[in-house]
């Protein structure tokens, strides 16, 4: 082993000492497992990343890192997280949570994410339900789910996210399951690699209140065709996709936020400005 | 995406086998001890002992390939470089099979399953390949896997098959009162 690979950090430094509380077989600990193996494939000190998560099951995520951390506000985790990659570009910074946190309670500010292209990675560990209040259905649950809560279904259309993010102007939008760890990490890697504004969906079973997603790992599969840099033909095959394409979608080569305007040289600036005596 | 074995073997070199056997065991290491964490937590203290014991038996089957190794340099390959035959190296336990009310029995079961999806990788780049030194290692990996079925068998043996209400919970996560 060389001197370089033997320094090298794995998956587990990046893993904290807390255990997660997740229930056994909760697809959140293989998005876990995968997030450490993307930042210790990209050799990312854990000093220089900044896990940022709002409330619910997968929310929790960021006490099970051995990095920077915030548990922010119900749904405010990328207004938290857009301040943060200003505030300090150097950082990695990554932001995740659950569906209902991302796309009802923040689904604002994920249109205003993905539009401010601001270059962070925004990991959305989408189970189709409130798990930690117990079995709500939440914006991606399928119209027609019967539940005792949703008698004779919702009645209403479920939200698709990467139809959003792409129209929304997110520079990378990708579809990842989370009993494909391999798969997931490679995806995180790219996504967190890419600059600007990065949305991946991991479809991560609720065992607990959707046994029926314990069956996803039988409907995913790889994406007929590559990822593509066009919006239009991205948006095409989106719109026709099933929900169980794997893969990354699209590609974008927008300007991230920052890139074109020095904000921070401004801002720091107009800051001493005030403070001159 | 199952765990179907497909034809890979013509793409291994002698490291690239002994890097997939050492990290099939090391991931599931790591699987068991995660998954023996996960019962200790919802209280399952029966099952999260015996994931105890099968990461620590996995533990010694990974100093075994490490020492089939000897000095063999062995390359380091990304998690995606990996040429599995599921979605994941074949020892690590589909979560998908895990309940917090699992008995020993569907504990074991699971982890057999593994083991002889195991048998099946090794066995397939062993049917398939050309090179006499590749095909004879993959044999030997086949054949210690084989073993652990065996070992498994006769553990599973030991415990009795789960009731029909195993996942009866007086006091289940319900959605509503």
């Amino acid at each position: 082993m060389s001197a370089l690979a033997a320094c090298k950090l794995k998956a587990s430094d990046y893993k904290s000492g807390t255990r997660p509380v997740w229930c056994p077989g909760c697809g959140d600990y293989h998005v876990l497992l995968s997030l450490t193996k993307s930042v210790a494939e990209l050799g990312l000190p854990p000093e220089q990343i900044a896990v940022v998560a709002g409330i619910g099951c997968s929310s929790r995520i960021p006490a099970y890192l051995n990095c920077y951390g915030f548990h922010g506000v119900h749904g405010r985790a990328l207004p938290l997280a857009t301040g943060l990659k200003v505030a300090r570009p150097d950082l990695t910074v990554i932001c995740a949570g659950g569906d209902g946190d991302g796309f009802s309670i923040g689904g604002n500010h994920l249109l205003h994410a993905c539009r401010r292209n601001v270059d962070i990675t925004y990991v959305v560990m989408d189970n189709e339900i409130y798990g930690m209040t117990k079995g709500q259905p939440s914006p991606t649950t399928a119209q027609d789910w019967d539940s005792e809560l949703t008698p004779g279904g919702t009645g209403v259309s479920p939200f698709h996210p990467l139809v959003i993010a792409l129209a929304s102007g997110a520079n990378f939008v990708a579809r990842a399951f989370s009993g494909d760890p391999s798969g997931t990490t490679k995806i995180l890697v790219d996504a967190i690699s890419h600059p600007g504004f990065s949305f991946v969906q991991v479809l991560s079973p609720c065992v607990t209140y959707r046994p029926d997603q314990r069956e996803w790992k039988t409907m995913v599969h790889p994406p007929p065709v590559a990822f593509t840099t066009d919006a239009a033909q991205a948006a095409r095959r989106v719109m026709t996709d099933d929900g169980f394409n794997i893969g990354v979608l699209y590609k974008g080569s927008r300007d991230r936020y920052g890139q074109t305007v020095d904000c921070n040289a401004r801002y720091e600036r107009d800051l001493d400005e005030e403070f001159l005596v | 995406m199952n765990k179907a074995v497909e034809n890979y073997s013509q793409h291994f070199t002698l490291a690239e086998l002994i890097v997939h056997a050492l990290v099939i065991e090391l991931e599931a290491v790591q699987s068991y001890k995660d998954l023996k964490e996960q019962m200790e937590e919802c209280g399952n203290s029966e099952v999260a002992g015996l994931f105890e014991e099968m990461s620590k038996l996995e533990a010694g089957h990974a100093e075994k390939i490490r020492e089939k190794a000897g000095f063999l340099e062995l390359p380091e390959l990304a998690p995606w470089e990996f040429r599995w035959a599921g979605l994941e190296p074949p020892e690590n336990i589909d979560l998908a099979g895990v309940h917090y009310l699992m008995t020993p029995y569907q504990a074991l079961a699971l982890a057999l399953e593994n083991e002889q999806s195991a048998v099946a990788f090794f066995d397939a780049i062993a049917h398939d390949c050309t090179d006499r030194h590749i095909r004879s290692m993959a044999q030997e990996f086949a054949d210690d896997e084989r073993q652990h079925v065996a070992w498994l068998k006769e553990w599973l043996a030991k415990y009795p098959a789960p009731d029909a209400d195993w996942d009866h919970d007086p006091d289940p996560p319900v959605a509503i009162d």
